[in-house]
């Protein structure tokens, strides 16, 4: 008996310090997070209800309106457009471009000489890694009338130089994009795909499957948790895209590649309305957390 | 796995023209950055030269933007994966009840743009008399990149076997020393693979330093590059790929110094065997 | 840890404290400076700087000069806020939130005046000029610009502006039009673009700021020039409403329309959604014969003078400036948008009395003439344009003239707002993504939802 009882207490006596000790290995990320993450979003709900302003006789005078900002939305054509344009561009530049350029590079590095794999992989890391400022420059210059794609172009064709920023803007910022997110999916998918062991395929190749069978019923499957972690975090990041769109398009044409993160900035800084700004922010912070339940919910992302 | 010739053959081929798509607009910029007459276009340089380097280098507004962002995102990088360490620890070696619901609120964190918050965060600088304090704004920016670092150091550190440590603490040393001499050290990948997330994440930020510092002497890079050929346009190409090249080199030299591990630091951990 | 990985963790660290220690002695390096030479005042100055060709800046720097001369106890501190024309409004805005950052001085375009003055950014001036002898020097209506909705001063008028076509004369010449020329209406510029676009050469037919990066120029330059010039105004000062419902706002997108996507004489989209639209058009395109006409401002005369961008030997002999006409020649037969910008001091400036010396000396007649003349713009001081200086320069003539029908932009403060949506509407019209009637139809929609429907006409 005696002994149990001191068990009991031993145990509970190292529990009770392991939460101690949490709790100062902790107190540092919570105080940051405390301060520069929580009270902006607890800030961006209130202010999100007043009509804050850059300039102006409301920049003196600040006060809760309600709902109006969020009846303004609703009303708000242009709001339609942004969250449109940002599915749009998250859609194809995250989930369709990254992910699934990432993985079919992944996948046909998979078993070749180890130079080639290096030389392709840093062709693709030089652009994961090059600021994002100067990717959307190289991308510019690249696309422009007389930038290296046209030049292309004109030298084996008859056609006339495309402006491409402006009659396809929405597939330039998308492509750009992609070029500048692939190697992260890559580097994931290497490594997952590293990790599969040789023999299991072999023993499907020696049961007669196909090639796209066992990729479909082995391969697949065996990465899944890479895939839907890479996904989640692509498509988080691809949400917050400013930058790059903001550099190379400044949202126009008109309003044709005018995400969310680009309208906030419009409304806040260039229409003055910092209120009205700051309940887009919600808006996107809402998209974001949709996102992740629906990742974490649908598909089982683990911690 | 074995595979066909022919199929060999595609497999390399598409390969190479998918290296030669993704390295072309940035050969654009090497190229056009020694050439004396650059264009918009890829092209063969009439003559080598160094002339746009030395009128970027000569400029001490540059190079004192290029100083203040190796502050802010060397010191930002510093401070996320100290404290990125520390709070995997106890996640990752500790069994308590809170860890999963505090992983899954990490995670849910780092899906959310904080940059698209800004004008809270000015406000709150405001509040706090943060605004144009180099400090501050590094601190906001660790502050943000905390929940994903938090979530790949854990993943890493549940990878180093805890036999090793509760041998160290045989021979008597302390948690803090456990860390310090034995987890540490088997992390160097982790570590090397956050901070070049972080390094990479804000070095190229232009959006938050532009809003929450004023003094045009406190601009970091990304700001001056903005400045300097975004509103006035990218009419002298030269100059222009010159200053990419520069202001892309911390970034290509950090990766190259720490890429050895970086191929096993890209393993999602306990997430992709989940 | 292998011998490389130190290695690489001593080089990084080292980088990073080599960067720190940097960062920090260039903070402290600074605040030096700034109160460098003991009890030196030091005050800055900040507007919007153009980079590599700013005139402004050479105007700036001459008088610095000067001035820390005659007053040892002043270090001026030239501050200026790199940023398109949109965003340096913001960018000023967010510096006079706090005394850490504000500026001593700012340079404030007249339109944003009021706006700024309302929101509680800008120190009344009432007390200074009241005992400011050279305050009568001062054109009149030109002062009220600069005068808050409360009548108070809040800003000392530093330089006006007019608008009209600036022309390329050998253009001009390839296409058989006069070297002389004047259009009467905006059939004529129709006609002279089609001329030109029907010549061998390849020049831009006609241009004008289009692009929302482009900010309040797209407003002032294009839209309403064009606008005031079919009779109609934006806002009718008497009733205090607001036009969205005029004919004159669907004509005056129309002849953007006309301009860039049914007749095809406007430069390409790359060209003309670009933020650097206005140093590529007026800087090499102008005087290079890559472009016909080109609306916009008599400032521009700057570029070609002796120091500045794109200096020309004979400007009168390549470019022309002829002044805007009214839709179909309606009388008084031309029009311009007068605008200007003034120097004005944060209500969160820390040394105001100083401020105030700074702002005095740069509005002495001999340093407007010298602002006038090396930055192209029109004085505001009766004075200051009976400088030979002023009179010689070329084309002087028809930018003055262009004033005498001068309209200013509306004084409330909401302006700001309304220009927004101007430019919007202007963009979507020129980039084709909206037609003329769209456009104005959402136009009206965006301006009611600002300025509220009791306010609209």
């Amino acid at each position: 008996m005696e002994n149990r009882n001191s068990m009991t207490d031993t145990s509970k006596r190292k529990k009770l310090s392991d939460n101690v000790k949490s709790s100062i290995f902790l107190s540092p990320a919570w105080i940051l997070l405390l301060v520069f993450f929580l009270t902006p979003m607890v800030l961006t709900i209130i202010f999100s209800f007043t009509n804050l302003a850059l300039t102006g006789a409301q920049a003196q005078n600040l006060r809760f309106i309600g709902f109006d900002n969020f009846i303004k939305m609703f009303n708000d054509v242009n709001l339609y457009n942004s969250i449109a344009k940002t599915l749009i561009f998250v859609l194809f530049s995250a989930i369709l471009g990254q992910c699934f350029l990432g993985f079919l590079i992944a996948f046909l590095m998979k078993g070749k000489n180890a130079t080639f794999r290096r030389i392709i992989g840093i062709a693709v890391i030089a652009a994961w890694v090059t600021p994002e400022v100067v990717v959307a420059f190289s991308w510019v210059a690249f696309l422009g009338d007389s930038g290296t794609l046209n030049s292309i172009i004109t030298s084996i064709s008859d056609i006339e130089a495309i402006a491409f920023l402006f009659e396809y803007p929405m597939v330039s910022v998308v492509v750009a994009n992609i070029w500048r997110g692939t190697a992260f999916s890559m580097m994931a998918f290497q490594t997952a795909l590293d990790d599969i062991p040789v023999e299991v395929e072999e023993a499907a190749i020696m049961d007669g499957a196909t090639r796209w069978k066992i990729v479909w019923n082995i391969t697949i499957p065996m990465v899944k948790g890479t895939i839907t972690t890479n996904l989640m975090l692509v498509t988080l990041q691809t949400l917050g895209v400013f930058t790059l769109i903001y550099t190379m398009t400044g949202g126009g044409p008109g309003n044709d590649t005018m995400t969310l993160p680009v309208y906030m900035y419009q409304q806040a800084f260039v229409s003055y309305q910092l209120g009205y700004g700051t309940a887009i922010s919600l808006i996107i912070l809402t998209i974001g957390a949709i996102f992740s339940i629906l990742y974490m919910k649908f598909l089982k992302v683990k911690v | 796995m074995k595979i066909g010739k022919t199929e060999k053959f595609v497999h390399h081929a598409i390969l190479s023209f998918m290296a030669i798509l993704f390295i072309l607009p940035l050969l654009w910029m090497l190229v056009a950055s020694v050439d004396t007459s650059a264009i918009q276009s890829l092209k063969i340089p009439e003559a080598l030269t160094l002339d746009n380097y030395k009128s970027v280098l000569e400029d001490p507004s540059i190079i004192r933007s290029f100083v203040v962002g190796l502050f802010l995102s060397g010191g930002q990088s510093i401070i996320v994966v100290f404290i990125s360490v520390l709070a995997a620890y106890p996640l990752s070696r500790y069994k308590a009840n809170y860890k999963k619901p505090f992983l899954y609120t990490i995670l849910f964190l780092t899906s959310l743009p904080m940059t698209a918050v800004i004008v809270p965060v000015f406000q709150l600088f405001l509040l706090l008399n943060f605004v144009d304090s180099l400090w501050a704004v590094m601190l906001f920016l660790s502050g943000t990149s905390l929940p994903y670092a938090i979530w790949m150091m854990k993943n890493f550190m549940d990878s180093v076997p805890v036999e090793l440590e509760e041998s160290a603490w045989i021979d008597g040393a302390s948690v803090w020393q456990g860390i310090q001499k034995v987890v540490s050290p088997l992390m160097v990948p982790g570590i090397f693979t956050v901070l070049i997330f972080t390094y990479t994440g804000s070095w190229g930020n232009f959006f938050v330093p532009y809003i929450l510092i004023q003094s045009p002497d406190k601009m970091p890079a990304s700001v001056t590059i903005f400045q300097f050929f975004g509103n006035y346009g990218l009419v002298n190409y030269g100059q222009l790929a010159a200053f990419s090249v520069l202001y892309s080199a911390p970034i290509v030299l950090l990766y190259y110094l720490s890429q050895r591990y970086m191929s096993k630091g890209f393993s999602f951990g306990g997430a992709s065997k989940g | 840890m292998t011998k490389r990985s130190i290695f690489a963790a001593i080089l990084f660290s080292s980088v990073l404290i080599l960067g720190a220690c940097g960062a920090e002695s260039e903070e402290g390096q600074s605040s030096d400076s700034n109160g460098s030479g003991g009890d030196k005042i030091p005050i800055e100055i900040t507007w919007r700087g153009t980079g590599e060709s700013d005139n402004i800046r050479r105007y700036l720097e001459g008088f610095e000069a000067d001035f820390e001369s005659d007053n040892p106890d002043i270090d001026v501190v030239l501050a200026p806020i790199m940023a398109s024309e949109g965003d340096y409004f913001s960018k000023v805005a967010l510096t006079m939130q706090s005394s850490e950052t504000a500026p001593d001085i700012v340079s404030e375009d007249t339109f944003m005046l009021s706006s700024d003055a309302n929101a509680g950014y800008l120190a009344s001036l009432d007390e200074y000029v009241e005992s400011w002898d050279d305050w009568d020097m001062f054109i009149e209506n030109i002062k009220t610009g600069t005068t808050g909705e409360d009548g108070s001063v809040y800003g000392i008028p530093t330089t006006t502006d007019s608008r009209g076509i600036w022309y390329n004369k050998q253009v001009f010449a390839d296409a058989g039009l006069p070297e002389d020329w004047q259009p009467e209406s905006w059939e004529d510029v129709y006609a002279a673009g089609e001329a030109i676009k029907n010549s061998d050469s390849e020049a831009v037919p006609f241009s004008m700021n289009v692009a929302k990066a482009n900010g309040e120029a797209v407003s002032m330059q294009t839209f309403e020039m064009l606008l005031y010039g079919t009779g109609e105004t934006l806002y009718d000062s008497e009733t205090q409403k607001w036009n969205v419902n005029g004919q004159g706002l669907v004509d005056s997108l129309e002849f953007v329309d006309e301009i860039m996507n049914q007749r095809e004489i406007g430069p390409s989209l790359s060209i003309a959604l670009n933020s650097s639209y206005g140093s590529v058009m007026t800087q090499d395109l102008l005087p290079n014969g890559g472009v016909g006409m080109v609306l916009d401002g008599n400032w521009n005369i700057g570029n070609y003078l002796e120091g500045g961008a794109a200096p020309l030997d004979n400007v009168d002999e390549i470019l022309g400036f002829a002044t805007f006409p009214t839709q179909n020649g309606e009388e008084p037969g031309f029009v311009t948008m007068a605008g200007g910008w003034s120097w004005a001091i944060p209500e969160n400036a820390q040394n105001q009395e100083a401020s105030w010396r700074v702002i005095e000396a740069m509005s002495s007649k001999e340093s407007q003439a010298d602002r006038a003349v090396v930055e192209g713009t029109l004085t505001v001081r009766k004075d200051s344009a009976e400088d030979s200086r002023y009179l010689e320069r070329p084309l002087i003539e028809p930018a003055t003239k262009a004033l005498e029908n001068a309209h200013f932009r509306p004084k409330n403060d909401l302006y700001p707002n309304v220009s927004i949506e101007i430019q919007n509407a202007v963009e979507a019209v020129a980039s084709g993504s909206m037609t003329p009637e769209e456009a104005a139809t959402s136009y009206k929609e965006a301006v009611t939802g600002i300025v509220g429907e009791e306010n609209t006409y």
